[in-house]
């Protein structure tokens, strides 16, 4: 079954590392990427880009930044197939990000009522 | 340009879903699959939707932090707002007013909301 892994994490840390730091960072990041259990996911923007959007009635509603202000922001995600969620939390322990902010993982929804 | 699209549902709404029943469940579903279906005849076919995303209900996700090398796994979502994340659909668009033409189609933008980001591309 697939499982989401949401990452949050201070956003101006990025900034602050060295380069050194950077790349042994992105090396853990991208040998996640080819795990053969990641069938996704993807970098997000800083959330000064993000915008949100509301339907009410028949009015669209736009307002720039996120639907809920975070001290850690949500920078991206990975989909993993794993036969359980503690094998996706293994997995999501090794996303650099859980080690200064956290990775949510939630599973995906199958239809029929029950995860598969 | 590659959007990701984070669609949110409210508490209250994650509260109704969990106290019905199998049967009132199924009953709600079959009443938001025909918006669904129809969003995805209609952008289908423009290639602006690519993989989606429908996560089950936040109470089953399970938190991961990782402290002085030891794993902490905490139960539920990440934080305790009022709308959290229910789905994430990553979306092509032209430009920022074109996804945003798409989020407006989105039916749980109704009740709550959709968040835009766009993808970083590698």
């Amino acid at each position: 079954m697939q499982y989401l892994a949401l990452i949050y994490g201070e956003e101006g840390r990025w900034a602050e590392l060295s380069q050194e730091e950077r790349e042994s960072e992105m090396s853990e990041y991208m040998a996640l990427s080819q795990e053969s259990a990641t069938v996704g996911g993807n970098e997000l923007d800083s959330v000064a880009t993000a915008t949100t959007v509301r339907v009410r009635g028949d009015e669209t509603l736009v307002t720039d930044g996120p639907f809920a202000e975070l001290k850690e922001a949500l920078g991206g995600y990975y989909v993993f197939e794993c036969s359980s969620i503690d094998q996706a939390c293994a997995l999501a322990a090794r996303i650099p990000a859980a080690r200064h902010g956290a990775v949510e993982v939630r599973p995906v929804y199958v239809d029929g009522g029950e995860p598969s | 340009m590659k959007y990701a699209a984070l669609l949110t549902t409210n508490a209250d709404d994650v509260a109704a879903w969990e106290r019905m029943t199998p049967e009132e469940a199924a009953a709600a579903r079959a009443e938001e699959v025909p918006k669904w279906e129809a969003l995805f005849a209609e952008l289908g076919p423009t290639g602006a939707l690519g993989s989606g995303y429908e996560l089950d209900s936040p109470t089953t996700g399970r938190t991961v932090r990782v402290r002085d090398g030891e794993t902490i796994v905490t139960d539920g979502p990440f934080a305790e707002t009022k709308e959290q994340v229910g789905g994430l659909m990553e979306i092509e668009a032209e430009d920022l007013d074109a996804a945003i033409a798409i989020a407006a189609r989105i039916p749980v933008v109704h009740r709550a909301a959709v968040e835009l980001r766009p993808v970083i591309e590698h």
